[in-house]
């Protein structure tokens, strides 16, 4: 029986999170979501995600202060990512891999099945 | 082809070199509701949404897009100050927070959070213009939203201050606090030049900087004090010694 993939996404703007959890959701998918990154860091120590889904701009250390501690941390730093902003053609995907960044999507242009198909495709 | 040439051309002269990270500012902070727009657009072409799941989406919608044009307006707003003449009247301050308390609750209370007035008891009266003045309060609240946690409310709050010569009126939230570094490069540049996009996220650079623009004009500033649980952002503006003469 093939395992239930579950993804964390951090998001802190709700409705945008609501709407990446739903189509996860639908897909299958086992889903948390947390705002910030201090709480991503509480999530990822304690739920052990199959993904993660992150937004770059967060209240409070942004993406790539949780990137760097991810990094520190041998599990973690495991943990493949999908950066989903609104800021994509500012980052390119390999700059960031060594961050375990897998792909890049861009909110601006991307439709709601993208990112299962994402998430899909990293877990490959 | 030449004519659209000559557009761009025209188009690129009237932006100088100072007003760039000001345009990238601004075009990334519209960018943010825009796209929440067409994600909960694309979102209500999926056929299984019940009624009710396709009545909150589309009042996510309106609330998101009212967002977007309040931003816009406060960037006409603030393009055409220097060219406008502004009335200064003396005006309630805890009525200003109560009208952005009112108008700020159908969002806040979408998103699960709640914006609410400290009354006071003592009256007191400002100086300014109270579309201004509504405006910058309006910014904060909107930005202090993606602050706040879900069980605390966001506070608005007037008083006079201790010199009685000027009128403050904040915006707490309770969040997660800025990292120091962050915030020290936040507070000398506020309101007077655009921040980086990375200083707060969402709808602080930009309408910090507006709110700044706006106080200026009122002879005002703004400020904020961080605190370990969340920020307050105020503007300063003239007490009115209206009150005292009685």
């Amino acid at each position: 029986m093939t395992k239930t993939p579950f993804v964390l996404i951090v998001e802190d703007d709700e409705w945008m999170a609501q709407q990446h959890q739903r189509s996860l959701e639908a897909a299958g998918m086992k889903v948390e979501v947390v705002s910030h990154a201090l709480a991503a860091m509480d999530a990822l120590d304690t739920t052990k995600p199959d993904v993660l889904v992150l937004d770059v701009l967060l209240a409070g250390p942004n993406a790539f202060t949780l990137l760097h501690e991810m990094r520190s941390h041998a599990d973690l730093a495991a943990v493949p990512v999908i950066l989903c902003t609104n800021s994509a053609e500012q980052f390119a995907q390999d700059d960031l891999s060594a961050y375990g960044v897998r792909r890049v999507l861009d909110k601006t242009k991307m439709h709601p099945k993208d990112l299962e198909a994402a998430v899909r495709k990293v877990l490959l | 082809m030449q004519g659209n040439k000559d557009q761009i051309k025209k188009g690129a002269l009237l932006f100088n070199e100072d007003e760039l990270p000001f345009l990238v500012t601004a075009s990334h902070e519209l960018k943010s509701p825009l796209a929440l727009v067409r994600q909960l657009a694309l979102a209500l072409e999926d056929s299984a949404l019940s009624e009710s799941e396709r009545a909150r989406i589309a009042g996510q919608i309106l609330l998101t897009s009212e967002r977007a044009l309040r931003l816009t307006t406060d960037l006409s707003r603030s393009a055409r100050l220097e060219d406008s003449l502004f009335e200064m009247e003396p005006l309630n301050p805890q009525q200003i927070c109560e009208e952005v308390a009112h108008e700020m609750t159908p969002l806040y209370r979408a998103k699960g959070h709640e914006i609410r007035v400290v009354s006071r008891y003592r009256p007191i009266l400002a100086v300014a213009n109270k579309d201004l003045l509504r405006r910058i309060i309006l910014n904060f609240a909107d930005n202090a939203l993606h602050y706040a946690g879900a069980d605390t409310p966001v506070e608005l709050r007037a008083g006079a201050q201790s010199n009685r010569a000027k009128i403050r009126l904040s915006v707490r939230d309770y969040g997660p606090a800025v990292p120091a570094d962050m915030w020290h490069r936040l507070e000398i540049g506020l309101g007077r030049t655009v921040q980086p996009l990375h200083m707060r996220p969402q709808s602080s650079g930009l309408g910090l900087f507006v709110a700044g623009q706006f106080a200026r004009a009122m002879q005002g500033e703004i400020g904020a004090t961080r605190h370990h649980d969340g920020a307050t952002f105020y503007v300063d503006v003239t007490a009115s010694a209206q009150l005292s003469l009685l």
